[in-house]
Protein backbone atom coordinates (compact mmCIF):
# COMPACT_ATOMS: atom_id res chain seq x y z
CA UNK A 1 0.00 0.00 0.00
CA UNK A 2 1.25 3.42 -0.78
CA UNK A 3 0.23 6.94 -1.36
CA UNK A 4 -2.29 9.60 -0.48
CA UNK A 5 -4.66 9.94 -3.42
CA UNK A 6 -6.77 12.98 -4.12
CA UNK A 7 -9.52 13.48 -6.65
CA UNK A 8 -12.14 16.07 -7.40
CA UNK A 9 -13.87 17.01 -10.63
CA UNK A 10 -13.36 20.56 -9.39
CA UNK A 11 -9.65 21.46 -9.43
CA UNK A 12 -9.99 24.15 -6.74
CA UNK A 13 -11.51 21.58 -4.37
CA UNK A 14 -8.79 19.07 -5.28
CA UNK A 15 -6.23 21.72 -4.32
CA UNK A 16 -8.00 22.29 -0.99
CA UNK A 17 -7.71 18.57 -0.28
CA UNK A 18 -4.00 18.74 -1.14
CA UNK A 19 -3.64 21.04 1.89
CA UNK A 20 -4.92 18.18 4.05
CA UNK A 21 -2.82 15.72 2.07
CA UNK A 22 0.33 17.71 2.85
CA UNK A 23 -0.49 17.71 6.58
CA UNK A 24 -0.74 13.93 6.49
CA UNK A 25 2.10 13.27 4.05
CA UNK A 26 4.72 14.25 6.60
CA UNK A 27 3.32 11.93 9.28
CA UNK A 28 2.54 9.07 6.90
CA UNK A 29 5.71 9.45 4.86
CA UNK A 30 3.72 8.94 1.72
CA UNK A 31 3.68 10.80 -1.59
CA UNK A 32 0.58 12.69 -2.78
CA UNK A 33 -0.96 11.62 -6.06
CA UNK A 34 -3.77 13.67 -7.57
CA UNK A 35 -6.16 12.32 -10.17
CA UNK A 36 -7.93 14.61 -12.56
CA UNK A 37 -10.17 14.56 -15.58
CA UNK A 38 -9.09 18.12 -16.42
CA UNK A 39 -5.81 17.64 -18.28
CA UNK A 40 -5.08 21.36 -18.46
CA UNK A 41 -5.04 21.55 -14.63
CA UNK A 42 -2.41 18.85 -14.05
CA UNK A 43 0.45 21.31 -13.66
CA UNK A 44 -1.46 23.39 -11.10
CA UNK A 45 -2.01 20.29 -8.96
CA UNK A 46 1.76 19.68 -8.96
CA UNK A 47 2.34 23.33 -8.07
CA UNK A 48 -0.18 22.98 -5.22
CA UNK A 49 1.78 20.08 -3.74
CA UNK A 50 0.99 16.84 -5.58
CA UNK A 51 4.02 14.64 -6.25
CA UNK A 52 2.31 12.92 -9.15
CA UNK A 53 -0.79 13.53 -11.26
CA UNK A 54 -2.76 10.88 -13.11
CA UNK A 55 -4.82 12.38 -15.92
CA UNK A 56 -7.82 10.22 -16.73
CA UNK A 57 -8.65 10.49 -20.40
CA UNK A 58 -12.05 9.19 -21.36
CA UNK A 59 -14.67 10.12 -23.88
CA UNK A 60 -17.31 11.30 -21.40
CA UNK A 61 -17.61 14.80 -19.98
CA UNK A 62 -19.88 13.65 -17.14
CA UNK A 63 -17.65 13.41 -14.03
CA UNK A 64 -19.65 10.64 -12.29
CA UNK A 65 -18.92 8.28 -15.17
CA UNK A 66 -15.29 7.96 -14.01
CA UNK A 67 -16.08 6.12 -10.75
CA UNK A 68 -15.18 2.67 -12.08
CA UNK A 69 -12.05 4.00 -13.78
CA UNK A 70 -10.82 5.65 -10.58
CA UNK A 71 -11.60 2.50 -8.61
CA UNK A 72 -9.61 0.43 -11.12
CA UNK A 73 -6.60 2.73 -10.77
CA UNK A 74 -6.79 2.52 -6.97
CA UNK A 75 -7.25 -1.25 -7.03
CA UNK A 76 -3.98 -1.51 -8.94
CA UNK A 77 -1.90 0.98 -6.95
CA UNK A 78 -3.48 0.33 -3.52
CA UNK A 79 -3.12 3.81 -2.01
CA UNK A 80 -3.54 4.18 1.77
CA UNK A 81 -6.40 6.56 1.28
CA UNK A 82 -8.40 8.17 -1.50
CA UNK A 83 -9.70 11.65 -0.69
CA UNK A 84 -12.55 12.83 -2.87
CA UNK A 85 -13.88 16.39 -2.92
CA UNK A 86 -17.28 16.26 -1.23
CA UNK A 87 -19.41 17.94 -3.89
CA UNK A 88 -22.60 16.03 -4.68
CA UNK A 89 -20.94 14.72 -7.86
CA UNK A 90 -17.97 13.71 -5.74
CA UNK A 91 -20.12 11.89 -3.19
CA UNK A 92 -21.87 9.94 -5.94
CA UNK A 93 -18.52 8.93 -7.42
CA UNK A 94 -17.01 8.17 -3.99
CA UNK A 95 -19.79 5.72 -3.08
CA UNK A 96 -19.54 3.92 -6.41
CA UNK A 97 -15.74 3.74 -6.20
CA UNK A 98 -15.83 2.50 -2.58
CA UNK A 99 -18.34 -0.21 -3.52
CA UNK A 100 -16.20 -1.32 -6.45
CA UNK A 101 -13.10 -1.38 -4.25
CA UNK A 102 -14.96 -3.10 -1.40
CA UNK A 103 -13.61 -0.54 1.05
CA UNK A 104 -15.03 1.83 3.65
CA UNK A 105 -16.14 5.35 2.87
CA UNK A 106 -16.14 8.15 5.41
CA UNK A 107 -18.54 10.87 4.23
CA UNK A 108 -17.71 14.50 5.02
CA UNK A 109 -14.84 13.91 7.41
CA UNK A 110 -14.41 16.96 9.60
CA UNK A 111 -11.05 15.92 10.88
CA UNK A 112 -8.50 13.46 9.55
CA UNK A 113 -5.40 12.57 11.56
CA UNK A 114 -2.68 9.97 11.47
CA UNK A 115 -2.50 8.44 14.95
CA UNK A 116 -0.41 5.42 15.96
CA UNK A 117 0.06 4.24 12.42
CA UNK A 118 -3.57 4.51 11.37
CA UNK A 119 -5.87 7.17 9.98
CA UNK A 120 -8.48 8.47 12.37
CA UNK A 121 -11.51 10.45 11.25
CA UNK A 122 -14.26 12.46 12.86
CA UNK A 123 -17.69 12.96 11.36
CA UNK A 124 -21.18 14.03 12.39
CA UNK A 125 -23.94 11.68 13.51
CA UNK A 126 -27.61 12.23 14.27
CA UNK A 127 -27.91 15.42 12.30
CA UNK A 128 -24.98 17.06 14.06
CA UNK A 129 -25.89 16.04 17.61
CA UNK A 130 -22.88 13.76 17.97
CA UNK A 131 -19.37 13.20 16.64
CA UNK A 132 -18.20 9.74 15.64
CA UNK A 133 -14.48 9.00 15.77
CA UNK A 134 -13.35 6.03 13.70
CA UNK A 135 -10.04 4.25 13.29
CA UNK A 136 -9.73 3.20 9.68
CA UNK A 137 -8.79 -0.34 8.78
CA UNK A 138 -7.04 -0.53 5.44
CA UNK A 139 -7.68 1.58 2.39
CA UNK A 140 -10.66 3.93 2.70
CA UNK A 141 -12.33 6.54 0.58
CA UNK A 142 -12.95 9.81 2.45
CA UNK A 143 -14.96 12.75 1.16
CA UNK A 144 -13.83 16.18 2.26
CA UNK A 145 -16.38 19.01 2.34
CA UNK A 146 -15.62 21.84 -0.09
CA UNK A 147 -13.83 24.82 1.50
CA UNK A 148 -12.85 22.83 4.58
CA UNK A 149 -9.21 23.63 3.78
CA UNK A 150 -7.57 26.61 2.13
CA UNK A 151 -6.11 26.34 -1.34
CA UNK A 152 -2.33 25.97 -0.96
CA UNK A 153 -0.04 28.57 -2.48
CA UNK A 154 1.11 27.63 -5.97
CA UNK A 155 4.81 26.83 -6.13
CA UNK A 156 5.72 26.94 -9.81
CA UNK A 157 9.17 25.53 -9.11
CA UNK A 158 7.78 22.18 -7.97
CA UNK A 159 8.04 19.37 -10.43
CA UNK A 160 6.31 16.04 -10.56
CA UNK A 161 5.35 13.22 -12.81
CA UNK A 162 2.24 13.65 -14.97
CA UNK A 163 0.84 10.43 -16.39
CA UNK A 164 -2.06 10.16 -18.81
CA UNK A 165 -4.20 7.05 -18.73
CA UNK A 166 -6.86 6.18 -21.28
CA UNK A 167 -9.91 4.96 -19.42
CA UNK A 168 -13.33 3.66 -20.28
CA UNK A 169 -16.00 5.97 -18.89
CA UNK A 170 -19.37 4.50 -17.99
CA UNK A 171 -21.90 5.28 -20.74
CA UNK A 172 -25.09 3.75 -19.33
CA UNK A 173 -26.58 7.11 -18.44
CA UNK A 174 -27.84 9.63 -20.99
CA UNK A 175 -27.29 13.07 -19.50
CA UNK A 176 -28.75 16.20 -21.02
CA UNK A 177 -30.47 19.47 -20.32
CA UNK A 178 -27.77 20.71 -17.99
CA UNK A 179 -29.06 24.01 -16.58
CA UNK A 180 -27.29 26.27 -14.16
CA UNK A 181 -29.45 27.06 -11.14
CA UNK A 182 -30.07 30.78 -11.32
CA UNK A 183 -29.74 32.11 -7.84
CA UNK A 184 -31.99 34.83 -6.57
CA UNK A 185 -29.40 36.87 -4.74
CA UNK A 186 -25.91 35.87 -3.78
CA UNK A 187 -24.50 32.42 -3.07
CA UNK A 188 -25.14 32.11 0.66
CA UNK A 189 -22.50 29.41 1.06
CA UNK A 190 -19.79 32.05 0.62
CA UNK A 191 -21.64 35.08 2.06
CA UNK A 192 -19.80 37.09 4.72
CA UNK A 193 -22.95 38.12 6.57
CA UNK A 194 -26.27 36.29 6.79
CA UNK A 195 -29.70 36.98 8.20
CA UNK A 196 -31.65 33.76 8.66
CA UNK A 197 -35.43 33.56 8.72
CA UNK A 198 -37.22 30.83 10.66
CA UNK A 199 -40.81 29.90 11.34
CA UNK A 200 -41.07 32.50 14.08
CA UNK A 201 -41.70 34.89 11.20
CA UNK A 202 -45.43 34.44 10.81
CA UNK A 203 -46.31 35.74 7.37
CA UNK A 204 -44.58 36.09 4.03
CA UNK A 205 -45.16 39.88 4.15
CA UNK A 206 -43.00 39.97 7.27
CA UNK A 207 -39.98 38.90 5.22
CA UNK A 208 -39.68 42.67 4.82
CA UNK A 209 -38.32 42.77 8.40
CA UNK A 210 -35.50 40.45 7.39
CA UNK A 211 -34.88 42.30 4.15
CA UNK A 212 -34.59 45.64 5.94
CA UNK A 213 -32.22 44.23 8.55
CA UNK A 214 -30.14 42.50 5.89
CA UNK A 215 -29.94 45.73 3.90
CA UNK A 216 -28.78 47.63 6.99
CA UNK A 217 -26.13 44.99 7.77
CA UNK A 218 -25.08 44.41 4.17
CA UNK A 219 -26.10 40.77 4.63
CA UNK A 220 -27.70 38.12 2.45
CA UNK A 221 -30.87 36.31 3.47
CA UNK A 222 -31.15 32.59 4.14
CA UNK A 223 -33.74 30.47 5.91
CA UNK A 224 -34.59 27.20 7.62
CA UNK A 225 -35.74 24.16 5.68
CA UNK A 226 -39.46 24.61 6.32
CA UNK A 227 -39.44 28.25 5.21
CA UNK A 228 -38.15 27.08 1.81
CA UNK A 229 -39.68 23.63 1.43
CA UNK A 230 -43.06 24.05 3.12
CA UNK A 231 -43.75 27.75 2.64
CA UNK A 232 -41.69 28.54 -0.48
CA UNK A 233 -40.90 32.06 0.75
CA UNK A 234 -37.34 31.57 -0.46
CA UNK A 235 -35.91 29.11 -3.02
CA UNK A 236 -34.60 25.75 -1.85
CA UNK A 237 -31.05 26.98 -2.47
CA UNK A 238 -31.53 29.45 0.38
CA UNK A 239 -32.08 26.97 3.17
CA UNK A 240 -29.31 26.17 5.59
CA UNK A 241 -28.81 22.83 7.26
CA UNK A 242 -27.68 19.26 6.99
CA UNK A 243 -29.43 18.60 3.69
CA UNK A 244 -29.18 22.24 2.58
CA UNK A 245 -26.37 24.76 2.44
CA UNK A 246 -23.46 24.81 4.86
CA UNK A 247 -22.50 28.37 5.61
CA UNK A 248 -19.47 29.96 7.23
CA UNK A 249 -20.12 33.69 7.47
CA UNK A 250 -18.42 36.15 9.80
CA UNK A 251 -21.83 36.81 11.33
CA UNK A 252 -24.99 34.72 11.15
CA UNK A 253 -28.04 36.37 12.71
CA UNK A 254 -31.25 34.37 13.04
CA UNK A 255 -34.76 35.56 13.70
CA UNK A 256 -37.48 33.17 14.76
CA UNK A 257 -35.23 30.13 14.29
CA UNK A 258 -35.66 27.46 16.97
CA UNK A 259 -32.36 25.76 16.12
CA UNK A 260 -33.02 22.09 15.40
CA UNK A 261 -29.81 20.07 15.24
CA UNK A 262 -30.03 19.69 11.47
CA UNK A 263 -30.12 23.47 11.07
CA UNK A 264 -27.31 24.06 13.55
CA UNK A 265 -25.21 21.53 11.61
CA UNK A 266 -25.29 23.96 8.68
CA UNK A 267 -24.20 27.03 10.69
CA UNK A 268 -21.60 25.58 13.01
CA UNK A 269 -18.69 27.02 11.04
CA UNK A 270 -20.03 30.57 11.41
CA UNK A 271 -17.61 32.85 13.20
CA UNK A 272 -20.33 34.53 15.26
CA UNK A 273 -23.87 33.25 15.79
CA UNK A 274 -26.57 35.67 16.94
CA UNK A 275 -30.15 34.61 17.69
CA UNK A 276 -33.43 36.43 18.24
CA UNK A 277 -36.37 34.33 19.39
CA UNK A 278 -39.25 34.50 21.85
CA UNK A 279 -38.61 31.08 23.35
CA UNK A 280 -35.89 31.30 25.98
CA UNK A 281 -35.46 27.53 25.84
CA UNK A 282 -35.02 27.33 22.07
CA UNK A 283 -31.89 25.27 21.28
CA UNK A 284 -30.58 28.07 19.05
CA UNK A 285 -29.51 30.00 22.18
CA UNK A 286 -27.18 27.18 23.22
CA UNK A 287 -25.54 27.49 19.81
CA UNK A 288 -25.38 31.28 19.91
CA UNK A 289 -22.65 33.70 20.87
CA UNK A 290 -25.16 36.47 21.45
CA UNK A 291 -28.90 36.47 21.62
CA UNK A 292 -32.01 38.35 22.52
CA UNK A 293 -35.00 36.64 24.05
CA UNK A 294 -37.90 38.69 22.78
CA UNK A 295 -40.52 39.29 20.16
CA UNK A 296 -38.77 39.60 16.83
CA UNK A 297 -41.49 41.98 15.63
CA UNK A 298 -40.32 44.44 18.29
CA UNK A 299 -36.63 43.63 18.33
CA UNK A 300 -35.79 43.46 14.63
CA UNK A 301 -37.06 46.94 13.61
CA UNK A 302 -35.21 48.47 16.57
CA UNK A 303 -32.06 46.57 15.64
CA UNK A 304 -32.35 47.67 12.02
CA UNK A 305 -32.64 51.30 13.07
CA UNK A 306 -29.77 51.02 15.54
CA UNK A 307 -27.47 49.56 12.88
CA UNK A 308 -28.54 52.16 10.33
CA UNK A 309 -27.84 55.00 12.74
CA UNK A 310 -24.36 53.61 13.42
CA UNK A 311 -23.42 53.71 9.77
CA UNK B 1 -45.66 -4.42 -14.91
CA UNK B 2 -42.58 -2.84 -13.36
CA UNK B 3 -41.53 -3.45 -9.78
CA UNK B 4 -40.50 -0.55 -7.56
CA UNK B 5 -38.73 -1.21 -4.28
CA UNK B 6 -38.29 1.52 -1.69
CA UNK B 7 -35.44 0.95 0.78
CA UNK B 8 -35.58 2.49 4.22
CA UNK B 9 -33.65 2.50 7.48
CA UNK B 10 -35.23 2.23 10.92
CA UNK B 11 -33.30 4.79 12.98
CA UNK B 12 -33.35 6.37 16.42
CA UNK B 13 -35.19 9.65 16.49
CA UNK B 14 -32.39 12.14 17.13
CA UNK B 15 -34.85 14.46 18.91
CA UNK B 16 -35.08 11.93 21.75
CA UNK B 17 -31.35 11.47 22.24
CA UNK B 18 -29.92 13.22 25.27
CA UNK B 19 -26.29 14.08 25.89
CA UNK B 20 -24.86 13.36 29.30
CA UNK B 21 -23.26 16.71 30.22
CA UNK B 22 -20.45 15.09 32.22
CA UNK B 23 -18.82 12.62 29.83
CA UNK B 24 -20.74 13.62 26.66
CA UNK B 25 -22.02 10.07 26.23
CA UNK B 26 -25.27 9.70 24.35
CA UNK B 27 -28.31 8.57 26.29
CA UNK B 28 -30.55 6.74 23.84
CA UNK B 29 -32.57 4.94 26.53
CA UNK B 30 -35.65 7.06 25.88
CA UNK B 31 -35.22 7.37 22.14
CA UNK B 32 -38.01 6.10 19.97
CA UNK B 33 -37.33 4.84 16.48
CA UNK B 34 -38.65 6.11 13.18
CA UNK B 35 -38.34 5.53 9.48
CA UNK B 36 -35.43 7.74 8.48
CA UNK B 37 -36.88 11.08 7.32
CA UNK B 38 -35.42 11.00 3.83
CA UNK B 39 -36.48 7.39 3.34
CA UNK B 40 -40.09 8.44 3.92
CA UNK B 41 -39.68 10.45 0.72
CA UNK B 42 -38.47 7.26 -0.98
CA UNK B 43 -41.52 5.28 0.12
CA UNK B 44 -43.85 8.12 -0.88
CA UNK B 45 -42.26 8.45 -4.32
CA UNK B 46 -42.44 4.69 -4.87
CA UNK B 47 -46.14 4.76 -4.10
CA UNK B 48 -46.79 7.83 -6.26
CA UNK B 49 -44.90 6.28 -9.18
CA UNK B 50 -46.76 3.02 -8.62
CA UNK B 51 -50.09 4.83 -8.82
CA UNK B 52 -49.03 6.46 -12.10
CA UNK B 53 -47.41 3.48 -13.82
CA UNK B 54 -49.32 0.56 -12.31
CA UNK B 55 -46.06 -0.75 -10.90
CA UNK B 56 -46.01 -3.12 -7.97
CA UNK B 57 -44.48 -1.41 -4.93
CA UNK B 58 -42.62 -3.11 -2.09
CA UNK B 59 -40.50 -1.86 0.80
CA UNK B 60 -37.19 -3.30 1.97
CA UNK B 61 -35.29 -2.76 5.19
CA UNK B 62 -32.33 -4.22 7.02
CA UNK B 63 -32.74 -3.90 10.77
CA UNK B 64 -32.54 -5.76 14.05
CA UNK B 65 -35.56 -7.14 15.90
CA UNK B 66 -36.88 -3.73 16.89
CA UNK B 67 -37.40 -2.90 13.22
CA UNK B 68 -40.43 -5.21 13.27
CA UNK B 69 -42.64 -2.25 14.18
CA UNK B 70 -41.35 -0.42 11.11
CA UNK B 71 -43.07 -2.85 8.74
CA UNK B 72 -46.56 -1.68 9.62
CA UNK B 73 -45.44 1.95 9.47
CA UNK B 74 -43.94 1.42 6.02
CA UNK B 75 -46.92 -0.55 4.70
CA UNK B 76 -49.42 2.04 5.96
CA UNK B 77 -47.68 4.48 3.63
CA UNK B 78 -48.79 2.48 0.59
CA UNK B 79 -46.47 -0.38 -0.51
CA UNK B 80 -48.23 -3.69 -1.21
CA UNK B 81 -45.66 -5.80 0.62
CA UNK B 82 -42.63 -5.51 2.85
CA UNK B 83 -39.28 -7.31 2.97
CA UNK B 84 -37.26 -7.30 6.18
CA UNK B 85 -33.77 -8.62 6.68
CA UNK B 86 -33.97 -9.16 10.43
CA UNK B 87 -30.53 -9.47 11.99
CA UNK B 88 -28.63 -8.01 14.94
CA UNK B 89 -25.80 -7.45 12.51
CA UNK B 90 -27.69 -4.26 11.57
CA UNK B 91 -26.64 -2.71 14.88
CA UNK B 92 -22.96 -2.81 13.97
CA UNK B 93 -23.23 -2.57 10.19
CA UNK B 94 -21.57 0.24 8.29
CA UNK B 95 -22.64 1.35 4.82
CA UNK B 96 -20.39 -1.30 3.23
CA UNK B 97 -22.19 -4.11 5.09
CA UNK B 98 -25.65 -2.54 4.69
CA UNK B 99 -25.19 -2.22 0.95
CA UNK B 100 -23.99 -5.83 0.71
CA UNK B 101 -27.06 -7.02 2.63
CA UNK B 102 -29.54 -4.90 0.65
CA UNK B 103 -28.01 -5.92 -2.69
CA UNK B 104 -28.16 -9.59 -1.70
CA UNK B 105 -31.78 -9.19 -0.56
CA UNK B 106 -32.69 -7.51 -3.85
CA UNK B 107 -31.10 -10.40 -5.74
CA UNK B 108 -33.13 -12.81 -3.63
CA UNK B 109 -36.32 -10.84 -4.33
CA UNK B 110 -35.30 -11.34 -7.93
CA UNK B 111 -37.36 -8.64 -9.54
CA UNK B 112 -36.58 -4.95 -9.35
CA UNK B 113 -36.88 -2.26 -11.98
CA UNK B 114 -36.61 0.88 -9.90
CA UNK B 115 -34.98 0.90 -6.47
CA UNK B 116 -35.61 4.09 -4.50
CA UNK B 117 -33.55 5.34 -1.55
CA UNK B 118 -33.40 8.57 0.41
CA UNK B 119 -30.31 10.68 -0.26
CA UNK B 120 -28.94 9.72 3.13
CA UNK B 121 -30.02 8.27 6.48
CA UNK B 122 -31.04 10.72 9.18
CA UNK B 123 -28.66 9.13 11.71
CA UNK B 124 -25.43 8.66 9.74
CA UNK B 125 -26.23 10.78 6.68
CA UNK B 126 -23.43 8.95 4.90
CA UNK B 127 -25.15 9.27 1.52
CA UNK B 128 -23.65 6.14 0.08
CA UNK B 129 -25.86 3.08 0.43
CA UNK B 130 -27.92 3.83 -2.71
CA UNK B 131 -25.03 4.19 -5.16
CA UNK B 132 -23.18 1.34 -3.44
CA UNK B 133 -26.16 -0.98 -3.96
CA UNK B 134 -26.30 0.03 -7.63
CA UNK B 135 -22.61 -0.75 -8.11
CA UNK B 136 -22.97 -4.12 -6.39
CA UNK B 137 -25.93 -5.00 -8.62
CA UNK B 138 -24.06 -3.73 -11.68
CA UNK B 139 -26.76 -1.20 -12.51
CA UNK B 140 -26.68 2.62 -12.74
CA UNK B 141 -27.55 4.98 -9.90
CA UNK B 142 -29.15 8.36 -10.38
CA UNK B 143 -28.40 10.37 -7.27
CA UNK B 144 -29.77 13.60 -5.74
CA UNK B 145 -33.01 13.56 -7.73
CA UNK B 146 -35.53 16.37 -7.33
CA UNK B 147 -38.06 15.13 -9.92
CA UNK B 148 -38.60 11.82 -11.67
CA UNK B 149 -40.97 10.05 -14.01
CA UNK B 150 -41.22 6.59 -15.45
CA UNK B 151 -41.55 6.46 -19.23
CA UNK B 152 -42.06 2.92 -20.48
CA UNK B 153 -39.02 1.01 -19.27
CA UNK B 154 -36.94 4.08 -18.50
CA UNK B 155 -36.54 6.51 -15.64
CA UNK B 156 -36.20 10.17 -16.57
CA UNK B 157 -34.93 12.14 -13.60
CA UNK B 158 -33.79 15.64 -12.79
CA UNK B 159 -30.72 15.74 -10.58
CA UNK B 160 -29.92 18.79 -8.55
CA UNK B 161 -26.21 18.98 -7.93
CA UNK B 162 -24.96 22.15 -6.35
CA UNK B 163 -25.01 24.85 -8.92
CA UNK B 164 -26.83 23.07 -11.73
CA UNK B 165 -29.58 20.65 -12.60
CA UNK B 166 -29.33 17.96 -15.23
CA UNK B 167 -31.75 15.53 -16.77
CA UNK B 168 -30.75 11.87 -16.82
CA UNK B 169 -32.44 9.07 -18.73
CA UNK B 170 -31.66 5.49 -17.78
CA UNK B 171 -33.31 2.19 -18.77
CA UNK B 172 -34.43 -0.23 -16.01
CA UNK B 173 -33.15 -1.50 -13.68
CA UNK B 174 -31.86 1.54 -11.82
CA UNK B 175 -31.28 2.88 -8.32
CA UNK B 176 -32.59 6.40 -7.72
CA UNK B 177 -31.71 8.43 -4.60
CA UNK B 178 -34.10 11.24 -3.79
CA UNK B 179 -33.78 14.72 -2.39
CA UNK B 180 -36.35 15.52 0.31
CA UNK B 181 -37.90 18.25 -1.84
CA UNK B 182 -39.27 15.66 -4.29
CA UNK B 183 -42.52 15.13 -2.38
CA UNK B 184 -44.35 15.50 0.91
CA UNK B 185 -44.70 12.09 2.57
CA UNK B 186 -48.31 11.35 3.44
CA UNK B 187 -49.56 10.93 6.98
CA UNK B 188 -51.23 7.50 6.90
CA UNK B 189 -54.95 7.47 7.65
CA UNK B 190 -56.44 5.16 10.24
CA UNK B 191 -57.79 2.99 7.43
CA UNK B 192 -54.32 2.73 5.88
CA UNK B 193 -52.80 1.86 9.25
CA UNK B 194 -55.38 -0.88 9.81
CA UNK B 195 -55.00 -2.10 6.24
CA UNK B 196 -51.22 -2.39 6.69
CA UNK B 197 -51.64 -5.24 9.16
CA UNK B 198 -53.17 -7.39 6.41
CA UNK B 199 -50.39 -6.88 3.87
CA UNK B 200 -47.82 -9.65 3.33
CA UNK B 201 -44.34 -9.40 4.84
CA UNK B 202 -41.28 -11.52 4.13
CA UNK B 203 -38.56 -11.96 6.74
CA UNK B 204 -35.03 -13.21 6.17
CA UNK B 205 -31.91 -13.33 8.29
CA UNK B 206 -28.49 -12.40 6.94
CA UNK B 207 -27.62 -16.11 6.87
CA UNK B 208 -30.37 -16.62 4.27
CA UNK B 209 -28.56 -14.29 1.88
CA UNK B 210 -25.36 -16.28 1.36
CA UNK B 211 -22.90 -13.49 2.17
CA UNK B 212 -19.29 -14.15 3.15
CA UNK B 213 -17.78 -13.19 6.51
CA UNK B 214 -15.83 -10.42 4.81
CA UNK B 215 -18.98 -8.99 3.28
CA UNK B 216 -20.65 -8.80 6.67
CA UNK B 217 -17.76 -7.23 8.58
CA UNK B 218 -17.68 -3.46 9.04
CA UNK B 219 -14.56 -1.84 7.61
CA UNK B 220 -13.61 0.59 10.35
CA UNK B 221 -13.54 0.60 14.12
CA UNK B 222 -15.73 3.09 15.92
CA UNK B 223 -13.52 4.54 18.63
CA UNK B 224 -16.10 6.81 20.22
CA UNK B 225 -19.45 8.49 19.74
CA UNK B 226 -19.73 11.65 21.79
CA UNK B 227 -22.17 14.53 21.97
CA UNK B 228 -21.07 17.49 19.92
CA UNK B 229 -20.51 20.61 21.94
CA UNK B 230 -20.01 23.91 20.26
CA UNK B 231 -18.14 26.31 22.37
CA UNK B 232 -19.97 29.59 22.01
CA UNK B 233 -20.13 32.68 24.18
CA UNK B 234 -23.82 32.23 25.06
CA UNK B 235 -24.36 35.86 26.04
CA UNK B 236 -28.15 36.08 25.96
CA UNK B 237 -30.01 39.30 26.74
CA UNK B 238 -33.30 38.39 28.38
CA UNK B 239 -34.18 41.25 30.70
CA UNK B 240 -35.08 44.86 30.17
CA UNK B 241 -37.03 46.68 27.52
CA UNK B 242 -36.64 45.72 23.85
CA UNK B 243 -34.64 48.93 23.37
CA UNK B 244 -32.26 47.99 26.22
CA UNK B 245 -31.69 44.54 24.79
CA UNK B 246 -31.07 45.87 21.30
CA UNK B 247 -28.61 48.45 22.68
CA UNK B 248 -26.71 45.70 24.54
CA UNK B 249 -26.58 43.51 21.46
CA UNK B 250 -25.43 46.33 19.19
CA UNK B 251 -22.70 47.21 21.70
CA UNK B 252 -21.51 43.58 21.78
CA UNK B 253 -21.54 43.20 18.01
CA UNK B 254 -19.71 46.49 17.60
CA UNK B 255 -17.04 45.24 19.97
CA UNK B 256 -16.76 42.06 17.91
CA UNK B 257 -16.26 44.22 14.85
CA UNK B 258 -18.92 42.50 12.78
CA UNK B 259 -21.30 45.38 12.11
Amino acid sequence: MAGIWIYSEDTIIAQQSITLGKELAAAMQQPICALTINEQDAQSLIAAGADKVIVLKGNNSWPESYAAAIAAQAAQAQPDVLFIGGTLRGKDLAAKAAAALKVGLITDAQKVQFVDGALETERMLYGGLAVCTEVLGGMNVITIPPRAYDVPAQDASRSGEIVSVDVQADATMAVGNVCPIVRQGADISVAEKLVCVGRGVGKQEDMKLAEDLAAAMGAEICCTRSVAEDYHWLPNEAYVGLSGQKVKPVIYLSMGVSGQVQHVAGIRDSKLIVAIDTNENAPIFAAADYGIVGDLYQIVPLLTEAIKSKA
Amino acid sequence: MPTIIACYKWVLDEQDIKINPGNLDLDTSRAKSKISDYDRNAIEEAVLQGEKSGAEVASLTFGSGNAKQSLKDALSRGPAKAYWVNDDLANSADAFVTANVLAAALKKIGQYDVILCGEGASDTYAQQVGPRVATLLGIPAITFVSEMKIEGDKVVATRKIGDCTEEVTVPFPVVVTLLPEINKPRIPSLKQVLGAAKKPTTEWSVADLGLTAEETTAKNKVKSVKGFVMSRKNVIYKDGTPADKVASLVASLTKEGVL
